[in-house]
């Protein structure tokens, strides 16, 4: 696929995007502030019952924070959530119009995943600056160039990794009637392994340890606590490997299952 | 009568559909129980960290988890398919389908699609809702878990009503999608213990968005006893929720422009 086809593609897919405007803000601005508002209660009865500064070594304003930053960059890490069009292409059997493109159906597919983006990288430089002003940074925290480099390279190999994971899945629909269950259940079992619904260092150790090795971390831990500064640069170098990894494999299952799929596929009409 | 026995033909028709996808049947059933495993887990990581949260300890905490996965499965089950398409229905016209038939279209559009596939699951979460109970260490009377069974399924009801009511914001918006995920954020209020809200929050989800009346409410009137005052307010407030939702009903239905030739 050529650079400027997958320019073309994404910036088509963008423009469709911003048709519903009142959709986009509704999305953008109430969802966050009550994604925000659950934990900060939540948080702040746990500090309270705690009677500590800190758990799991975050002090309250830090965990605010921590839950604004894994909303927002977690966003911008899963795209637009409409994950199951290539699951919709191979049941509606509209891939096969795709099979004529002079493109590849995996990189084609990823230019409208990243043109999907927009909303959330707009909801980043607009809420980012402004949740900063409002809470404020602990002293504790200090997000330098070299900080928000790391939480880029997160956040990129993160998106690609939770793209891969979700193609894969759906591949399984040229075998299977409806796999929106599983896309569901990756969002879910992600939510809570990846450290959206609570920071991984309140696991105990030895899930810690385990979760590491896993593809979960760099969708929201990771991206964060980089760029809190609360990952040294060789707990995140390993996080950024491992995530890695992980590409590398999906990226060879989801071609290996691809393969088998397509010479199996039905489609009537274009 | 006649609308108890449109329902048996829907429950026919949902159970012999879903046999048709049957990867989908098993998917949901493994979705589902991820879907508590990961709220279940969520509360066990919290708890490990500290002895109560809101003034529950953690076996309080695994009744109230049990009871809003129950509600959930019963949403699953009952009301969500028919939610997810409701949107559409407006918006491609198909709304005009069920406007000519000779019952009421919105118990048509709320009730006609069953979700057999998650009746399994709907299984699972009273059990672990027996099982919730069974371990818990103190006193539970059986007229405390009567109440909470009845306001539980109150819970379900306001569910439904506030679900519907937001989705029917597609009669003038078009595209509901930001205001169902809308609904899905708010209803996380739900999913964690009313007692850590305060002030005029609080307030609000008792009343306004009665969110807290789900499952929180429930819990604290099954650990602390259900008083008059609490039991009056869930009437109140299911009778003006349902109030709400057959008017704003009735104003979609006049701005509903039918798209069918």
């Amino acid at each position: 696929m050529t650079p400027r086809l997958f320019w073309l593609v994404y910036s088509t897919e963008t423009r469709k995007l911003m048709t519903y405007r009142v959709d986009f803000w509704i999305t953008a601005v109430l969802n966050f502030v009550v994604s925000i508002t659950v934990p900060y209660f939540l948080w702040t009865a746990v500090f309270e019952s705690a009677g500590m500064a800190t758990v799991a070594g975050y002090t309250l304003h830090e965990m605010v924070l921590y839950y604004c930053l894994a909303v927002l960059l977690g966003r911008v890490v899963r795209g637009s959530d409409q994950l199951r069009d290539i699951s919709t292409d191979i049941y509606e059997g509209s891939l096969s119009r795709y099979l004529l493109y002079p493109a590849g159906y995996l990189p084609f597919k990823y230019a409208q995943h990243l043109a999907n983006l927009l909303p959330s990288v707009l909801q980043l430089a607009l809420l980012g600056p402004a949740i900063a002003g409002v809470i404020g940074l602990p002293a504790s925290v200090a997000i330098s160039w070299g900080s928000i480099f790391l939480a880029l390279a997160a956040v990129a190999i993160g998106n690609a990794l939770y793209y891969l994971m979700s193609f894969t899945l759906q591949t399984v629909a040229f075998w299977a009637d409806n796999i929106w269950s599983l896309i569901v259940m990756m969002r879910i079992a992600a939510s809570l392994l990846g450290g959206l619904l609570i920071p991984l260092s309140c696991f105990p150790e030895w899930a810690q340890a385990v979760l590491a090795w896993t593809p979960f971390p760099c969708l929201y831990h990771l991206p964060v606590n980089a760029l809190l500064g609360k990952s040294t640069f060789a707990q995140a170098a390993a996080g950024l490997a491992t995530s890695l990894a992980w590409c590398v494999l999906f990226f060879g299952a989801a071609r290996l299952i691809w393969r088998r799929g397509t010479l199996q596929y039905t489609g009537v009409g274009i | 009568m006649r609308y108890l026995r449109l329902y048996l033909y829907f429950l026919r028709f949902s159970f012999s559909r879903s046999m048709e996808f049957r990867f989908d049947f098993f998917f949901r059933i493994f979705m589902d129980s991820v879907y508590y495993a990961v709220n279940l887990g969520f509360y066990g990581v919290l708890f490990s960290k500290v002895p109560t949260i809101g003034g529950w300890n953690f076996d309080q905490a695994v009744i109230f988890v049990a009871g809003y996965l129950l509600l959930d499965a019963i949403d699953m089950t009952v009301f969500s398919n028919n939610m997810w398409q409701l949107p559409s229905l407006i918006n491609r016209g198909d709304l005009d389908y069920y406007l000519v038939r000779p019952v009421s279209t919105l118990y048509f559009v709320s009730l006609r699609d069953f979700a057999a596939n998650s009746f399994v699951n709907l299984l699972m979460t009273i059990g672990i809702l027996a099982w919730a109970i069974a371990r818990y260490p103190g006193e539970l009377g059986p007229a405390s878990i009567a109440a909470f069974a009845v306001l539980l399924l109150a819970g379900c009801f306001l569910h439904y009503v506030l679900h519907i009511t937001f989705l029917l914001s597609a009669f003038w918006l078009h595209a509901a999608a930001g205001v169902q995920q809308l609904f899905y954020v708010i209803r996380e209020f739900s999913e964690r213990p009313h007692q850590i809200y305060k002030g005029w929050l609080r307030q609000v989800l008792v009343t306004v968005l009665p969110v807290a009346l789900f499952a929180s409410i429930p819990a604290h009137a099954l650990f602390d006893g259900l008083d008059l005052a609490l039991a009056l307010h869930v009437v109140a407030v299911a009778i003006g929720a349902w109030l709400l939702l057959v008017f704003v009903w009735s104003r979609g239905l006049r701005a509903y422009v039918s798209a069918s030739s």
